[in-house]
């Protein structure tokens, strides 16, 4: 007889992640409860080619958050991350003069420092190299006559594509590279470069590999000297800029090209995905691997996205699945299929404070249910060594989620 | 044999004793049938436990009979059921559905539904669009791997008599990525690409042009035309094309890359259909001609009574019958990786590819 059970997906904490596909629709998906599944709650934008979502930011602060979108059409949009609707849409054509198809952004960045009320501050990134500082008036009520204040621009490169585009946490400076770019690091203020990598030597046949960026990421927030950066030869690289302009440690990671870079908060932890769906957390101090995360994962992995509180990080890539995993056990705790070809995930930190209420009953409930739990009278005879189990990780779960609620206080 | 060495020692002893033992025997012997037809009353014996062939083929082959009357008997039943049920006009009894692996395969929640807005969406948005919509004609490039011989030129030529508007071009020392740019400068809207490994084509690229995704097919049981009985010699008429089984979101995506190979629309007078068959994620592939055929049907001849109160419609009734007739090769597909963008194996971002931690169970299917 076939076997009619399927491998479980333990559920997940309850968390809030916003995706984004090639079709420009952008995809809320929550998970409610103490171990829910997660389901698509909301779909804002309607399906069309030319929307296709490009870079994406999040201001997640605790009131009045923002969410910044850039679409294929050279058009930028920044929503209300809550309910999706659009507070300003801007063209970004006007002042480079390049068709949008020619010259997309890859790169967009809040500034979440220089925010006041009723404005805030972007860096946009294109792939011919144009960096741009603009300031948006963000006034909720009129969205259709917003006027975009003061803006900078200036050319990151002469020639090369633009592939990443990175802010540190400071806010102070700017990370770029790309195809033929080496990375480089940027003063925002001054508007001036302040350091540049080198590239590594010829190996012992005289072979040089050309340069080639496809990922960046800052170790910590309030470090902006050490940045990991993933290359399309397979290569990770860490860089400080205090110590060489070559890269301190360099290291392969399977055979496809690195496609994203995520950093951990604990400042030397980074999770790698690479072109043919394989995802895995490396130790960058000593570029040992620490371990991967296995899940039938067959498509290229476009963005990681590491869940501010919960030891939760969400990928995404063209195999169209929003998969979620546990960290420290490294299993996959739930996978939501999207339909098209996500290009990002965002978490959304606030929501876990929104629902704390609810969470709370929630916790008395299972705890209910745990005194409970020698009655059989629900379960069927098969579910019963199941049962069990979930409650025991039922149980560890909530030790989690208190633990995760005292740091947030 | 022991009975003769006693008997050279010591005649009188030995037969005296060969008597008691010939009694003993007997005894045992005896009393062994009793425990058999004991057994065999308890027990069946399998045919698998008796060592003599001719005995135990015969007692297999009287069980095959008996299984194969058992079973006729039950069909009889069956349709004697279903019968009576059709006449009193009730609803006959549920037929039993046997388990294959296809019916029973594991959910997948990527199967395309037809409410599916944002499915349709992406239809009109993905490289295929534009051939499918019959805006552009396509126009294919067959090409080889860098060594072709014996079957490689042979299956060639009948690619090209099975997909109109398709060129050969000699590979000869350039790289594929050199080709692609070439064949993109030059309208083509896709490459084939046979590749054949020990004079044996192994292998099937498909790349779609000037953006589309990249398909790597495993090819197996390739038969040519001039091996299939009875084959016949396809028209140049463009054919009707056949897809069947694609149900999920990846097997859409690869009915719709497949569909692109071919014109839109098919001449109908050539009759002639190819088709791509999934089941169980191997592709497989016809090509065949087919017939209408006129036929007086027996109906009339068989039953006499009812002949009689028809006359008058017996020159009316005759049956249609279609007729198929194999041509062109014949040869399965399975996928091996679907890439994002034309052919790059260092750069290249993929859409799927088969890893060896998927073929967990049996059941999955991913077409």
């Amino acid at each position: 007889m076939p076997r009619t059970t399927t491998v479980e997906c333990a559920g997940c904490p309850p968390l809030r992640a916003l995706t984004f596909d090639t079709l420009g629709l952008i995809k809320v998906v929550e998970s409610r409860g103490d171990r829910g599944i997660p389901q698509v709650v909301e779909r804002w934008g309607n399906p069309d080619a030319s929307k296709c979502v490009l870079a994406v930011s999040l201001d997640d602060s605790k009131k009045d958050p923002l969410l910044a979108v850039a679409r294929k059409s050279g058009v930028i949009e920044v929503l209300n991350p809550l309910n999706g609707e659009i507070d300003v849409s801007i063209s970004n054509v006007g002042d480079a003069g390049a068709q949008p198809e020619d010259d997309a952004v890859v790169g967009l960045h809040f500034l979440k420092r220089q925010r006041l009320s009723g404005s805030c501050t972007l860096l946009t990134c294109t792939t011919k190299g144009n960096a741009s500082m603009r300031c948006i008036e963000v006034t909720g009520l009129t969205a259709d006559n917003a006027s975009t204040g003061a803006s900078r621009t200036w050319k990151v490169c002469a020639s090369g594509n633009i592939l990443c585009s990175e802010l540190d946490g400071n806010e102070n400076y700017a990370l770029f590279g790309g195809k033929a770019v080496e990375v480089n690091l940027w003063d925002l203020e001054k508007c001036s470069k302040i350091w540049t990598a080198k590239p590594p030597p010829k190996n012992s046949l005289g072979i040089f590999t050309p340069t080639w960026f496809t990922s960046a990421t800052f170790l910590t927030n309030d470090d902006h000297r050490k940045f990991a950066a993933g290359t399309n030869s397979h290569q990770v690289r860490l860089y400080d800029t205090s110590a060489q302009r070559r890269p301190v440690i360099s290291f392969d990671f399977r055979e496809a090209p690195i496609k994203a870079v995520t950093a951990d908060q604990d400042g030397h932890t980074i999770y790698i995905g690479n072109g043919s769906g394989d995802l895995a957390y490396v130790d960058i101090r000593t570029g040992k691997l620490l371990g991967c995360f296995l899940g039938k994962c067959s498509g290229s992995i476009r963005s990681i996205a590491r869940h501010p509180e919960l030891p939760v990080i969400g990928s995404c890539g063209l195999d169209s699945y929003l998969r979620l995993w546990d960290i420290k056990t490294r299993q996959l705790l739930s996978a939501v299929f999207l339909k098209q070809h996500l290009t990002n995930v965002v978490f959304d930190s606030n929501f876990t404070d929104r629902e704390v209420a609810v969470e709370a009953q929630n916790a008395s409930e299972i705890q209910n249910e745990n005194e409970m739990g020698t009655v059989p009278a629900k379960r069927s005879k098969t579910s019963k060594e199941k049962g069990s189990k979930r409650k025991a990780s039922k149980e560890k779960d909530g030790s989690k989620r208190l633990k995760s609620k005292e740091k947030s206080h | 044999m022991g009975r003769k060495l006693k008997k050279s020692d010591n005649e009188a002893m030995a037969e005296y004793e060969n008597d008691i033992d010939l009694d003993n025997i007997d005894k045992k012997r005896e009393k062994r049938k009793k425990k058999d037809e004991e057994g065999e009353e308890k027990r069946v014996i399998l045919p698998s436990m008796i060592k003599n062939k001719e005995k135990r083929s015969v007692v297999h082959a009287k069980l095959q009979h008996m299984k194969k009357v058992e079973k006729r008997k039950k069909l009889k039943a069956r349709d004697a059921t279903e019968k009576r049920a059709l006449e009193l006009g009730e609803e006959p009894p549920l037929r039993q559905v046997p388990h294959t692996i296809e019916n029973t395969r594991e959910f997948d929640e990527t199967i395309c539904k037809p409410d599916d807005d944002e499915l349709f969406a992406g239809n009109d948005a993905d490289e295929f669009g534009s051939i499918l919509r019959r805006e552009q004609i396509p126009k294919i490039l067959i090409t080889t791997c860098r060594f072709n011989s014996t079957r490689g030129p042979l299956f060639i030529s009948e690619l090209l008599s099975v997909i109109p508007n398709a060129t050969y071009k000699k590979r000869g020392t350039y790289n594929l990525k050199d080709i692609v740019k070439y064949a993109s400068n030059m309208d083509f809207t896709a490459i084939i690409d046979v590749h054949t490994n020990r004079r044996e084509p192994d292998a099937l690229l498909v790349i779609c042009l000037p953006c589309g995704p990249t398909a790597h097919f495993k090819l197996s049981n390739l038969v040519l035309r001039k091996d299939i009985k009875n084959h016949g010699n396809p028209t140049s008429h463009e054919p009707e094309l056949v897809l069947t089984n694609f149900t999920t979101r990846l097997g859409h995506r690869i009915g719709r890359l497949i569909q692109s190979l071919f014109p839109q629309e098919p001449n109908f007078r050539g009759r002639r259909v190819v088709t791509f068959h999934n089941q169980r994620d191997f592709i497989f592939f016809r090509h065949h001609r087919y017939i209408f055929e006129t036929k007086e049907s027996k109906q009339n001849d068989s039953k006499g009574q009812k002949g009689k109160d028809a006359k008058g419609e017996k020159i009316s009734q005759e049956k249609v019958v279609a007729r198929l007739q194999e041509c062109g090769p014949r040869f399965t597909l399975k996928l091996v990786s679907l890439q994002n963008g034309t052919f790059d194996t260092k750069s290249g971002e993929y859409e799927w590819v088969h890893k060896p931690e998927m073929d967990t169970s049996r059941r999955r299917f991913f077409l």
